[in-house]
């Protein structure tokens, strides 16, 4: 059983946040990053597919339409991965509070619809420690939808998922692809012992509610940034 | 077009106007494989030469593929970082010499799954001979000697169709270093494993590294059954085994 950075011994923690597009999840780590911040604590925010190594690659196969499930899956992991090994384990050795615009679940639910085998793509990223805590923010998904949809934006293949062949409409599409990564998510919630936010909830109302998590779950006066002397 | 009788009757490369018909023996992947592909329907071979640098692979793949297209077998060539998605990155990384060893793990596993995916198993359904210089032991071998896990590294290729031939050009370290020599003059940092701190100097550190690499394929042939072939004779032996050897490949028997 795969095991948490505080059960691992890390003087580090990591906080992730997951949900779909559009439940609000990246507003509610950016206010908890803020406000640990201002408390003077060593943070550190990551986005998921942000490793500048790996972008090129990534932006190429996503642009050309290069990727297969498969491909799809390793490019990511392997942009995780350098994330991982280059800076979250190290900041989390150094003891810092380290947040996580998703983390492998987004993995485990994208790939797992796209038709990857689920123990395959867990294996893949069994490398990876457990979050210490993560937040699982659920709207309805018709809130989501229409979060993403209302300004009708352009979106791109594979975020719509396009390449899985579900509706020749981009918007049919998305709506069908979240519609199952939400399942996915779902099903994981209680495996992995997510925070479940009610995304519906007014901004306030939801922040208070994880920073007074965070409070509780993390001795947040151990992760002061040390003072000069 | 007549076709040979027997095995007996074929005729040898060059001279003879009957064409072999390889036999369609069954085909399994590693692990769970690849999504949506039917293994039965691959009806070309997968042939692989694995060895290091200096192990003379480049030589009898370039003969084999000679050897096969006047036989008639029409012939793919594949290999290690030559995927259109990321082999320009992947160089560029190891140029850099930035990554980690699960990324660059990963970074090679997305460029062989490329290749996997766009050309052997098309090629491998339209019938085609594929002859892959180094395949997933070549990685596996240089995570393993980098401390990868074990479990971990054969998940992540249990996307891998088994080949229908693998051979391991062997050769002793210090025969390896000489033919290096022979043709560069120079030594290559990662066929050196110098990023593994075996030792400062390079000479030592290469003959140090190539034992543990042939250590390494040694343990795994134990779990995947490749051929290992004495790679010290001359280009000619060599050859003229690799050849024996795919023919009973053609001709279905293990």
């Amino acid at each position: 059983m795969k095991q948490t950075f505080a059960e691992l011994g890390y003087p580090g923690r990591l906080i992730a946040v997951e949900g779909l597009d559009g439940s609000g999840k990246s507003t509610q780590i950016y206010l908890l990053k803020r406000w640990l911040e201002m408390q003077g604590l060593k943070v550190f925010f990551s986005e998921w597919n942000s490793s500048a190594l790996v972008k090129s690659a990534t932006s190429k196969g996503k642009k050309q339409n290069l990727l297969t499930p498969t491909t799809f899956s390793l490019i990511h992991a392997t942009d995780f991965a350098d994330r991982y090994e280059r800076q979250l384990v190290p900041l989390l050795k150094a003891g810092y509070l380290v947040l996580c615009d998703r983390y492998i679940f987004t993995a485990y639910a994208r790939d797992v619809v796209r038709g990857c085998p689920p123990e395959w793509v867990r294996g893949v990223y069994n490398f990876a420690a457990l979050p210490d805590l993560t937040f699982f923010f659920k709207a309805g998904l018709e809130v989501s939808l229409s979060r993403i949809l209302d300004n009708r934006p352009t979106l791109k293949h594979h975020e719509a998922g396009m390449d899985l062949n579900l509706s020749p409409d981009p918007y049919e599409s998305f709506r069908i692809f979240q519609g199952r990564i939400f399942e996915q998510y779902l099903a994981m919630s209680t495996e992995f012992g997510f925070v479940v936010m009610d995304a519906n909830q007014r901004i306030e109302e939801q922040q208070g509610i994880v920073r007074r998590l965070v409070d509780s779950h993390v001795h947040l006066d151990q992760f002061r940034l040390a003072k000069a002397a | 077009m007549p076709r040979s009788k027997s095995r007996k009757n074929r005729p040898k490369a060059h001279d003879g106007a009957s064409v072999l018909i390889p036999k369609v023996t069954p085909k399994r992947f590693y692990g769970q494989g690849i999504p949506g592909i039917d293994s039965d329907s691959l009806t070309g071979k997968l042939i692989v030469v694995e060895g290091a640098d200096g192990s003379g692979r480049s030589t009898q793949i370039a003969r084999l593929v000679q050897w096969l297209e006047a036989t008639g077998h029409h012939t793919i060539q594949v290999g290690l970082k030559r995927s259109t998605l990321v082999s320009e990155e992947l160089e560029q990384a190891q140029q850099g010499n930035i990554l980690s060893r699960t990324t660059l793990s990963l970074f090679y596993a997305t460029d062989f799954a490329d290749q996997l995916e766009n050309t052997i198993l098309p090629a491998l359904r339209a019938g085609s001979m594929v002859i892959a210089d180094r395949y997933i032991y070549t990685l596996m071998v240089r995570g393993l000697v980098r401390g990868v896990d074990e479990t971990w590294i054969r998940n992540l290729y249990g996307i891998a169709l088994a080949p229908d031939a693998v051979f391991y050009l062997e050769v002793r370290p210090d025969l390896l270093v000489q033919r290096v020599f022979a043709k560069n003059q120079s030594l290559d940092y990662w066929e050196s494993g110098m990023d593994l701190g075996l030792s400062r100097d390079m000479f030592d550190s290469f003959l140090r590294y190539q034992a543990l690499m042939r250590d390494t394929f040694r343990r795994l042939q134990q779990t995947y059954g490749f051929d290992i072939i004495d790679a010290e004779r001359t280009p000619d032996e060599i050859n003229q085994e690799l050849q024996r050897r795919i023919e009973a490949v053609l001709c279905g028997q293990d």
